[in-house]
């Protein structure tokens, strides 16, 4: 079906654009700088990070412990007390004693269920998801390699149409702009001991670990309102309709013929299905991590031999980092589409006008209903999308 | 020299000297335009009009809250939260005590941490509306950009440095501070000196008419 927006020589010369390149390109140039901005500082910090090398935790080769010298075992006898063996035994599956502490949990020495926390993080979770992320990335590269950017099929037509609002690409912006802080800050907390421990040595890295736990910490909470912020401005038109069935049988027109699609296509609508359970299970799990001692009336006095509070935290530790990779992957293949992957896409995003010829091909119902509102008139469109005219 | 102790020596007074001499250096430039001679009769007091320009500024009125309500939210957020970190976190307190020896009571860490989230978020917010809409993004030059990433450099460094427990990046804070200090004077960030003057003499005008700025 070929395209039913006409061409005139004026129309290309408006094709051009030159307004879009520099709001795209500063956009751009600012999610740079501010992965510059983390680079820089890690770089930095590594860099000076020689006197902190003696800052490590562990305790110098010739210290002193509290480990206490070998002696004889006591035996089991005909009193029922127990021997050395058993007690330790006892001990290892969970068993409470007694303190003077009366908090829930304090007479249990060690809790087993932690050791179980570690193995499925350490041996199930972390394995998994470095696995996801790297091979997410490597399709992307192989993709672009073998297919190479998606470019419009006609010849953009000049005329531009208003997409996204002002409030929606802000919240949007602002949103992105958090995932890179607190993705950059999330990866070194969670893959940094098995991967940048060995490479930069133990003081780089403990520079490097307090940092990244401090930002992701402070910037966690403006994250919370930032995707409560995303979820509400993009709810409407993200609803499924049998429209984005026909969309995902046809691959999104990778299989060949259109696939139409109304103001967002079934990849769109996923994504933001997607971003927000992620981001509320990421937000509900962050929030325990971060209050722990601050629990809700509900989730305390679960059980008197293990404070609810390290329950909770080990099961957030695990829904944090499985939510945070699930994002962080689904979220490559939006960055990769939405910048170098589609021709024409980030321009919704930067100025708030898209092409009517990729209107036309990306979300033709859409542009149905609104290619009365296409103009030459450029600036004046994005003053219209920028007004929430959209 | 380790590099902290260049940041917290040389370089700091380097620095410091570059602030407070540019400063003043723009303030006395300032003060030395003068003012034309008014020659009309004064219809009320140019004192009284720029004390009620320097207060109606500072909020929405004559209608323009809902116009201004982002700006408002954000700019008041990222002032407040910048000015409560400055002086009132606990490593500034001591920073400044260490200095001069004089010190005060400092936020508690709930309080730290509120003041950061409203000063991270009403920056970020500010520079994407400022490159998001249309017309603030042609009125905006690179000053504006340096400035707005220079100070979160500053606060970020300052953020990530929180734990106080190494000394690189306690020395990486002071670094991006003192570049801040030395562009400050020769960039709009003199603003926070200079619009207590732009808004008295535009009051002090207004207010010798009888006219509400």
């Amino acid at each position: 079906m070929p395209s039913p927006i006409a061409l005139n020589a004026s129309a290309l010369r408006a094709a051009a654009h030159p307004a879009a390149r520099p709001v795209a390109a500063w956009l751009m140039a600012g999610v740079m700088a501010l992965l510059l901005a983390v680079f820089v500082t890690v770089a930095l910090a590594l860099a000076w990070a020689g006197p902190a090398a003696a800052q490590t935790v562990r305790p110098p080769a010739n210290a002193t412990t509290n480990i206490l010298p070998p002696g004889p075992d006591m035996q089991g006898g005909v009193l029922g007390n127990l021997s050395d063996g058993t007690i330790w035994h006892n001990i290892r599956k969970g068993a409470a004693g007694n303190s003077q502490d009366l908090r829930a949990g304090s007479g249990v020495l060690i809790q087993s269920q932690g050791d179980d926390w570690r193995l499925i993080r350490d041996r199930w979770v972390l394995p998994i998801a470095w696995k996801v992320l790297a091979g997410v990335l490597a399709v992307l590269v192989v993709y672009y390699a073998i297919r190479g950017r998606i470019k419009l099929k006609a010849p953009r037509s000049g005329r531009v149409i208003p997409r996204f609002s002002l409030v929606e690409r802000v919240v949007h912006w602002f949103v992105a702009s958090l995932f890179i802080l607190l993705g950059v800050t999330g990866l070194i907390i969670l893959f940094g001991r098995p991967f940048l421990l060995p490479l930069i040595g133990p003081g780089a890295f403990a520079v490097l670990a307090s940092a990244a736990l401090q930002g992701h910490n402070l910037f966690g909470p403006i994250f919370i309102v930032s995707i409560g912020a995303l979820f509400f401005t993009f709810a409407r038109g993200n609803g499924f309709r049998w429209v984005d069935l026909k969309w995902l049988l046809k691959g999104g027109g990778m299989l060949g013929g259109h696939a139409s699609s109304g103001r967002y296509n079934f990849g769109e609508k996923s994504w933001f299905w997607w971003a927000s359970l992620c981001g509320l299970a990421l937000s509900l799990s962050g929030l325990l991590l971060l209050f722990p001692d601050h629990l809700p009336g509900f989730l305390q006095g679960a059980s008197a031999e293990v404070p609810p509070e390290r329950i909770l935290m080990q099961w957030a530790t695990l829904v944090h980092a499985i939510a945070a990779t699930a994002f962080i992957a689904f979220g490559l293949g939006h960055i990769y589409l939405g910048t170098i992957g589609m021709e024409g896409a980030l321009e919704g995003m930067t100025r708030g006008t898209v092409d009517e010829t990729w209107a036309w091909e990306h979300h033709d119902l859409w542009y149905e209903d609104h290619k009365a509102g296409a103009s030459t008139d450029t600036s004046r469109a994005e003053v219209r999308a920028a007004a929430g005219d959209v | 020299m380790s590099f902290l102790e260049l940041t917290q020596g040389p370089l700091w007074y380097l620095a410091s000297a570059v602030f407070v001499i540019g400063v003043l250096w723009r303030l006395i430039g300032i003060l030395r335009l003068g003012r034309s001679t008014d020659r009309s009769v004064a219809r009320a007091s140019g004192l009284g009009g720029a004390l009620k320009a320097i207060a109606l500024h500072s909020v929405p009125h004559g209608g323009n809250l809902k116009r201004t309500l982002y700006h408002f939210l954000t700019g008041y957020g990222f002032h407040l939260g910048l000015f409560v970190l400055l002086f009132f976190a606990a490593p500034h307190v001591a920073f400044i005590k260490g200095l001069t020896g004089f010190g005060w009571t400092p936020l508690p860490r709930w309080g730290f941490l509120i003041a950061a989230e409203a000063a991270f978020a009403g920056l970020i917010l500010m520079w994407l509306r400022r490159m998001t809409d249309p017309v603030m993004r042609r009125l905006s030059d690179a000053d504006d950009h340096i400035a707005t990433w220079l100070v979160f450099v500053v606060m970020l460094t300052g953020c990530l440095a929180l734990q106080e427990a190494h000394d690189s990046l306690r020395a990486l804070h002071l670094l991006c501070v003192e570049a801040l200090m030395i562009y400050f004077p020769f960039s709009r960030l003199m603003h926070a000196f200079t619009f207590l003057f732009a808004r008295a003499y535009t009051g002090a005008t207004y207010g010798r008419r009888g006219v509400t700025p």
